[in-house]
């Protein structure tokens, strides 16, 4: 058993299921910082999986069928933004209200279009790098656009909160709203801008999940997206400490996987508690209080 | 000064209204540049609103401004900036979370294709912490400085901007005497360097000492005007009033016929915070039927005194004696730990009271006005959130329900913190009738004359001890002089020199 854990197919294992908790993750993180609680990432997940594969299905082409995903997933960012921000709607109502939303809009349009309850056709995944792909074993995920993307959003996202005026700015809006507008900063916009990118990166992760898998069926994002905001919670808002606890879920959802497949002493259901007996423990006892931006789920 | 071409700005006829209520009147009030203006009035009178006005926060609804000979309407405080405009407001603006470094770029970051360029801006900040001797470490968070360091940083965010016109809303109310000194300083090397400063202030003998020129505001009108030279106390707090009773602070104390208990006691009290020794063996005690003043420099370990009261500190050495059930505080942060700002001044004060169960709307508006005729708060309407109020006005709420919980021992901290002078002198009365009802009450402030006038014995903290004791007969003057002498003595004292 130890010898699966140590391998590379394992490694593998655990960068491919990283990668959606970290979109997921810093998605939840960018609305937050900029003071909005956004507990929708599952939905904007099981959307933006569900428009991957209809738009494959549609037009054939996986990069135009990503860009207009995109372009779905921030229609709907929009739509949230006009709820919570501007109309100042309760944002957990709101967010609880777009996970039924969109789950049941998938459910229904895979119904109404391929007229199965499960799943859809199977799908082109998105093309990797071939030449990256090539290496052996792991060549599938060191190939893979959005994962590389996820690793490079670790700094990426690093360096914008902490480095550049707009993370300097997002921060402060989400912090203390009123002395950000005695400074001259528009404080609504950047909740806005904050609300855009969570929605895009969130449908990265949900797209990747439909591309991974070939299809999109029902129930497959599986709470990924809940997952994911307690990574970001766990890690205390910060990217790089996200990164672990990310990763921590990644490995936890690997072992269960290898724990399945070799045939462990012990029972599956206990296996598939581990990540959440692990994040309970990892709260009480490693991370202590750990306190969100200042006026997060405030409305301004 | 009072050439016309020098006027740097105009208010003409400028009104602002809240609702129904008017808090500026049609006021017409001319600036001059490069002058120290004062701007004065009681609490609620609309020095705050006609200053945000200027500044952007709020936009006039009628009347005109003119900023240096053109009409502006501001529609936020980035305009206001943008024309050099600078404002300290009365509550700090500051990001907890931040650094002051942050702190003082926000907003106007230099920044090079999106990313903060940091290298000359910070030498540009550390050069200006030197220039005016700030004395702040700019890789501080906001939440571990001091309350004067706080209003630093907010000056240095004005110097970063370049303001030329600085507005500043009560800067010294949060400041001990010495503190005072260093900003008055401040302000008049701003004026060396040709800057325009607008100060509010409840304190003649500021605007005695700083002042070109002050204007009254009473009840949202322009009242008064009158240069430095032709400046008379006497009539300028008339003009504050109005036709008003002035309120007269009896000396009466009542002889204490009662036995006196020991209330309070501190023996040997040592307390930590985030490991650092923040009270160090510090011992006094509090007996019914006396003010025990505590003056110090802020940060010597006030706060903390008052959290281990309430319990919100533990002791590591040394023992605390509380010989009184409920203790009433009016605490240091009004906003933060004094009330819920978005709660009617009903609903805090009943939240306050232990045997209220349930609350009708019926109840809440009475509780509200019987606070407000009590302690005449002067407000908008009479269910408006706390956060709506005046900074003065909030202040007299809390003190108002403090005092009507009657408990043996109250402790006060600044407890005329942003208070106007007619209203202090009220508050400093029902301090006194309620010692004579045998209250035991521990004052805390950084004002020296209020600690004078309202104590029976006197304690200076220095470094988290009493180092100075003195009792009634040290400082019951039969001149001016002596007590200039004390004073000095006291204000020694308090900054460790002796
Ligand atoms: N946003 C608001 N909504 C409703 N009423 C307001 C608002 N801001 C101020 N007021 C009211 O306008 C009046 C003037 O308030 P302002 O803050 O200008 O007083 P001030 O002169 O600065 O008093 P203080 O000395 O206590 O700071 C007060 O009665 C206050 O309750
Ligand atoms: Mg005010």
């Amino acid at each position: 058993m130890i010898e699966s854990i140590l391998s590379l197919t394992f490694l593998a294992q655990v960068l491919r299921m990283f990668t959606p908790y970290y979109l997921g993750a810093s998605a939840a993180n960018f609305s937050e910082r900029g003071g909005v609680i956004n507990i929708a990432i599952e939905g904007f997940m099981i959307i933006s999986a569900f428009g991957y594969a209809f738009f494959t299905l549609t037009f054939g082409n996986p990069f135009l069928s990503v860009f207009m995903t995109l372009i779905l997933a921030t229609a709907f960012s929009f739509l949230y933004a006009l709820l919570t921000i501007k109309l100042k709607i309760n944002q957990i109502v709101t967010g609880v209200g777009f996970n039924l939303l969109m789950a049941g809009t998938a459910k229904f349009l895979m119904m109404f279009v391929y007229q199965s309850s499960s799943n859809t056709p199977a799908i082109q995944p998105i093309p990797g790098i071939s030449l990256l792909n090539s290496i052996p074993v792991i060549g599938k995920a060191a190939g893979d656009y959005i994962i590389i993307f996820a690793f490079v959003l670790i700094f990426l996202s690093q360096f914008i909160l902490f480095r550049t005026r707009f993370g300097l700015r997002l921060r402060s809006v989400g912090e203390n709203p009123e002395a950000a507008e005695t400074l001259g900063i528009k404080v609504r916009l950047y909740k806005l801008y904050g609300v855009l990118i969570c929605g895009v990166l969130s449908s990265l992760g949900g797209m990747w999940l439909a591309s991974n898998q070939s299809s999109f069926s029902d129930g497959m994002i599986a709470g990924r997206g809940y997952i994911a905001i307690a990574a970001m919670i766990i890690g205390k808002w910060k990217p790089v400490n996200i990164f672990f606890a990310c990763l921590m879920f990644a490995f936890f959802e690997g072992l269960e996987i290898t724990l399945q497949i070799s045939g462990s002493f012990l029972p599956t259901q206990i296996v598939q508690m581990l990540p959440y007996v692990i994040t309970i423990l990892v709260l009480i006892g490693f991370i202590g209080k750990t306190s969100p931006p200042a006026a997060d789920g405030v409305p301004y | 000064m009072d050439s016309e071409n020098n006027v740097i700005v105009e208010y003409r006829e400028v009104t602002k209204k809240f609702g129904n209520f008017t808090a500026n009147d049609s006021i017409s009030l001319k600036i001059y540049g490069n002058t120290i203006h004062s701007v004065i009035g009681e609490n609620g009178a609309g020095k705050s609103t006609l200053m945000k006005i200027l500044f952007g926060i709020y936009s006039q609804d009628g009347g005109e401004l003119i900023v240096k000979g053109k009409p502006v309407k501001f529609k936020s405080p980035l305009e206001a900036i943008s024309d050099n405009i600078g404002m300290l407001h009365q509550h700090f603006e500051l990001i907890e979370d931040f650094t002051i470094f942050e702190n003082v770029i926000l907003g106007s970051e230099i920044t090079n294709t999106g990313v903060i360029e940091t290298k000359d801006t910070r030498k540009r900040i550390i050069d200006l912490i030197d220039k005016y001797k700030l004395g702040l470490d700019i890789d501080n968070k906001i939440s571990e400085v001091s309350i004067s360091e706080k209003q630093k940083v907010e000056i240095l965010k004005l110097l970063f901007r370049n303001s030329e016109i600085l507005i500043f809303d009560e800067p010294t109310s949060v400041l001990s005497p010495v503190e005072v000194d260093e900003f008055f300083k401040i302000i008049r090397m701003f004026k060396a360097e040709g800057k325009t400063i607008i100060l509010i202030t409840h304190k003649l003998n500021e605007i005695k000492e700083l002042a070109d020129r002050v204007s009254v505001l009473r009840k949202g009108k322009l009242v008064y005007e009158v240069n430095s030279n032709e400046l008379d106390l006497e009539v300028l707090s008339r003009e504050i009033i109005g036709p008003m009773e002035v309120t007269h602070l009896t000396d009466e104390r009542a002889g204490t016929d009662y036995d006196s208990e020991l209330l309070l006691s501190f023996d040997s009290v040592s307390v930590k915070k985030d490991n650092v020794l923040k009270l160090n063996g510090i011992s006094f005690h509090v007996s019914s039927g006396e003010v025990y003043g505590i003056c110090g420099v802020e940060g010597n370990g006030q706060s903390e005194i008052v959290d281990t009261i309430i319990g919100a500190l533990k002791i590591s050495a040394g023992s605390l004696k509380l010989n009184t059930g409920d203790v009433s505080l009016v605490p240091d942060d009004r906003i933060g730990k004094g009330m819920i700002k978005e709660f009617n001044i009903g609903e805090n004060v009943l939240l306050r009271e232990k045997n209220v169960t349930h609350f009708t709307k019926k109840n809440i508006k009475e509780t509200s006005e019987k606070v407000i005729s009590e302690y005449d708060v002067r407000l908008s309407d009479s269910l408006s959130p706390l956060a709506s109020l005046s900074g003065g006005n909030q202040q007299k709420v809390i003190f108002g329900r403090e005092t009507g919980l009657d408990n043996k021992m109250m402790v006060l901290v600044h407890p005329t913190r942003g208070v106007d002078i007619n209203s202090s002198a009220f508050i400093y009365k029902i301090i006194i009738e309620q010692r004579n009802k045998n209250k035991g009450i521990l004052l805390i402030s950084s004002d020296l004359e209020e600690i004078l006038k309202l104590s029976d014995r006197i304690g200076v903290i220095f470094k988290g001890r009493i180092s100075q004791e003195y009792p009634k007969s040290d400082f019951t003057f039969s001149n001016d002089e002596d007590k200039h002498n004390f004073m000095v003595k006291v204000g020694k004292a308090m900054i460790g020199i002796e």
